[in-house]
């Protein structure tokens, strides 16, 4: 079937999905799985909502009041690692097959018996389990989010980010009891009781809390995870102080898992930049308001975060991480954040 | 190797009591939910991303390969392709709203086994969203007519039956968290999976649609987990005797709710879009909805304290007629749809008349008449009804159920406006609690006073030439057969809202 114009040319066929704005010169194959499947007014739906929460709320299927940000058309964001489920799963099946090879690998040479047994009892069956709690909660975190998020670009971002975290702390469970088979008198007990007693993980958990239970602002839980936690504690207490610390301890595996956290923090990161782009812009009216919200959550955040991360200094120290000490990773940690921040356009907390 | 059970036994240790921060309810429920259930199927994100990869690589793998180079859609029946312009849609609507629903219930339930279930089934339902996005792409991209299905989320919005569906899948995630679940997993996935994607495997392949199996079986294959979360999560309901005062109330409202939607539109989908024909959805809703969903399950609840919903069988003696009533809405408005609407032939007839008896005395006397108008300018469709029926408030389906002679409508002033419901159950649930379905105008209203011509303007539903509409009343690609803008201008024909009508045969 053939087509012309209005002004006589032949018109082509709509052969692709044509309601969707590319964000480059070609529909993505991201963009045309993912935009518009979640309605709303300020899409294509005149009206927003046909069965409304029970009273005496009667709330709507997706709330502006969900986040303080503003912006007129959500759909617009667009995740830089354009990610949907056929390449999330993919990629995430291929980094568990890594860490399943490298331990399975490191077992069957003996490789853990090379490694300093107290990294291995204090630091591994000890912090870096510990630290799954955490995970854990952001993952309950991200799952409130990715459900309230104003468009499907942002709900799934945060429902992958969400699977991460579910990830990275299932990971450090199997990855114990690989241990636990493997070398002598290893087991993975205590971490829980650590966790909900230990003094030095109860800003942590503090901070774990109240970004489970008490942020339920989706656009803030993006910010202060991504752009606060991610890159001073996460940063402090994983990266500097597991995969470069490890090695040193004869640890190549724990490193090597921490590893690809990391790189699951690289692209939450950049999703997180996107966003702040995206309702800072100039044409976007509400920026100003939208960049003195998002200034105001790093300003609360920060505070709370620099304190989890300096409570595990003695963590830090017992682990002897002798390639850098506690102070000079922290000081790292911070200048790359508030390059970061400021690389925005944004001002970042002080720090006292 | 880790121990699988005793890695599941650890993976569900995760939760604490906390201390520094309150739990609020993000999303209120009234149920009570023991803290430690069974989780049937103990799946690992290790292990799920494989399995997960391996089905996408599969069914992909067929689409990209097999399927595009046998240009499968092109020798595929027009007629079934055209029900896949709003069918799909429709459905992806449902996998958002499971997708939200079983990321409350992660938030809600203190239960790491169940919650472990909903995690897993929150990324299946994006992949069923990018699945079915994909698909109506592949067709955009083979099928001989993509018009519909290069817009279909965009129309969905505006559409009749899109919106009957939003309305729909909108109860498996707007309510009482338990509530929802008991529409998504315990209604939607049990029974209706069933009688949706069984069915569709047969028929589509019938009519030489192999791309819409592949992708719905892959679909169906995670259903069993969200079968099993149904499971788990009702178990986990009717085990706490405090619940039981609400949760027969909650089934009942669940059941219905998808019923209203689902059993019109899956019966006029298999039974008005079938060339090549083989079983009628009757056939296969008593297979699935009948006989498995409540012979062989819930019916055998009652000594847990749960009974087969009160509506069922209200339901069970519609549905030989609720489709054939729908079709009547949909072919009779056909401009106001962004899909093709072919008329019936005597092997339809025949075929109708010998699932569903009495078929042509009720309806033959429409499809004759249809017959007659599919000529561009050859008549109003609008006028083989007496008048538009009503939609109804609460589920938005056209008040003809189950059939124009024994009509179930009712009409309702409330609160200064006056409101229609289909049925009985309908308006029971808009009396318990009201506020739910007052937030929008039904499409009459909305559109009350409109010219035909303009909505269709105003709707985008218009090939690329500008003038040519999207739906048709037929399949012909003959350019003499395509009923353009000014062939609707000239049938002058205004949209209205019977309830606003003070003459409408639809008034008490």
């Amino acid at each position: 079937m053939t087509y012309t114009t209005p002004g006589g040319a032949p018109a082509k066929a709509p052969r692709d999905h044509l309601y969707i704005t590319p964000r480059r010169r070609r529909l993505s194959e991201y963009e045309a799985v993912t935009c518009y499947t979640q309605p709303g007014p300020d899409a294509f739906d005149i009206e927003g909502w046909f069965t409304l929460g029970p009273g005496p709320e009667h709330r709507t299927a997706w709330r502006k009041e969900s986040t303080r940000l503003v912006h007129p058309h959500w759909w617009d964001f667009r995740d830089p690692a354009q990610q949907w489920q056929r390449t999330y799963v993919r990629m995430q099946a291929e980094q568990e097959r890594s860490i399943e090879r490298a331990t399975e690998d490191a077992a069957s040479a003996g490789a853990f018996a090379d490694v300093d047994p107290a990294w291995l009892s204090e630091v591994v069956a000890g912090h870096y389990r510990i630290w799954s709690f955490l995970e854990y909660a952001l993952f309950r975190a991200f799952a409130v989010a990715s459900r309230e998020a104003l468009s499907d670009t942002l709900g799934n971002v945060l429902c992958f980010q969400g699977f991460d975290h579910m990830r990275h702390a299932q990971a450090a469970v199997l990855y114990l009891m690989v241990l636990e088979e493997s070398v002598e008198d290893f087991r993975d007990q205590g971490a829980k009781q650590r966790w909900i007693e230990d003094p030095v993980y109860q800003p942590m958990r503090a901070l774990a809390e109240r970004l489970m239970l008490s942020t339920d602002d989706w656009a803030e839980l993006a910010v202060a995870v991504n752009l606060v936690v991610a890159p001073i504690l996460s940063e402090v207490a994983m990266s500097q102080l597991i995969r470069r610390g490890g090695p040193h301890r004869g640890d190549s595996v724990t490193p090597f898992i921490v590893s690809t956290t990391e790189r699951d923090r690289r692209r939450n990161l950049a999703y997180t930049e996107e966003l702040v782009r995206m309702v800072i812009a100039e044409a976007v009216e509400g920026h100003r308001e939208n960049r003195e919200v998002i200034a105001g959550w790093i300003d609360a955040w920060t505070p709370l975060v620099v304190e989890a991360t300096r409570a595990l200094r003695p963590v830090f120290e017992q682990a002897k991480v002798d390639v850098v000490s506690f102070d000079d990773a922290l000081a790292g940690a911070l200048r790359t954040q508030r390059e970061t921040v400021e690389a925005l356009g944004l001002s970042p907390a002080t720090v006292a | 190797m880790p121990d699988l059970i005793q890695a599941h036994e650890r993976v569900k240790d995760f939760d604490w009591s906390p201390t520094y921060e309150t739990r609020h309810e993000r999303y209120p429920s009234k149920y009570r939910i023991p803290r430690k259930t069974k989780d049937p199927f103990r799946t690992l994100i290790r292990d799920y991303c494989s399995m997960e990869q391996d089905k996408d690589d599969r069914q992909y793998g067929a689409l990209e390969d097999v399927l595009a180079r046998s240009n499968m859609p092109a020798h595929a029946e027009r007629r079934w392709l055209e029900v896949l312009k709003i069918a799909i849609p429709c459905i992806n609507f449902a996998e958002v709203g499971a997708m939200k629903c079983t990321a409350q219930l992660v938030d809600t339930i203190e239960n790491a086994e169940l919650r472990q279930g909903y995690m897993a089934q929150m990324l299946d339902e994006v992949r069923h969203v990018n699945q079915q996005q994909y698909l109506t792409r592949w067709f955009a991209k083979h099928a001989p007519d993509p018009d519909g299905f290069a817009y279909g989320t965009r129309f969905r919005g505006t559409d009749l039956f899109g919106r009957a569906a939003r309305s729909c899948f909108e109860t498996f995630f707007m309510g009482d968290p338990i509530e929802c679940a008991l529409a998504l997993q315990v209604v939607g996935e049990t029974a209706y999976t069933n009688a949706f994607f069984v069915p569709l495997t047969e028929i589509a392949a019938l009519q030489g649609d192999q791309a819409s199996p592949s992708v719905f079986l892959s679909i169906q294959s995670d259903e069993t987990r969200h079968i099993a979360n149904g499971y788990s999560t009702l178990a986990a309901a009717v085990s706490e005797p405090d619940n039981h005062r609400f949760l027969q109330d909650d089934f009942d409202r669940a059941f219905w709710r998808v019923h209203t939607f689902a059993d019109p539109f899956l019966s006029v989908t298999y039974d008005y879009f079938q060339t090549h024909r083989t079983s009628s959805y009757l056939e296969k809703w008593n297979e699935w909805v009948a006989q498995d969903w409540v012979g062989s399950y819930i019916s055998k609840l009652e000594p847990f304290g749960l009974k087969v919903p009160s509506s069922y069988a209200l339901a069970q003696e519609r549905m030989p007629w609720v489709g054939h009533t729908a079709a009547m809405v949909g072919w009779g408005g056909w401009p106001l749809f962004f899909y093709r609407f072919e008329e019936l032939r005597e092997p339809d007839f025949e075929w109708m008349e010998g699932k569903y008896p009495g078929w042509y005395d009720q309806f033959g006397w429409f499809w004759e008449g249809f017959r007659e108008m599919t000529e561009p300018g050859s008549g109003n469709p609008f006028n083989l009804f007496p008048e538009m029926p009503p939609l109804c408030r609460v589920c938005q389906m056209p008040c003809v159920f189950p059939r124009l002679d024994d009509n179930s409508i009712r009409i309702l002033e409330h609160e200064g406006r006056r409101h229609a419901f289909c049925s009985a159950p309908c308006e029971l649930i808009f009396h318990q609690d009201p506020g739910r379905y007052l937030g929008y105008k039904t499409f009459w209203e909305l559109w009350h006073g409109h010219g035909l011509d303009e909505y269709i303007v105003k709707c985008g539903l218009l090939r690329a030439d500008g003038k040519t509409l999207i739906g048709q009343p037929h399949n012909s690609d003959d350019p003499k057969m395509m009923w353009t803008l000014e062939h609707i201008k000239a049938l002058d024909h205004e949209i209205r809202d019977p309830l606003q009508n003070p003459d409408s045969i639809y008034l008490p």
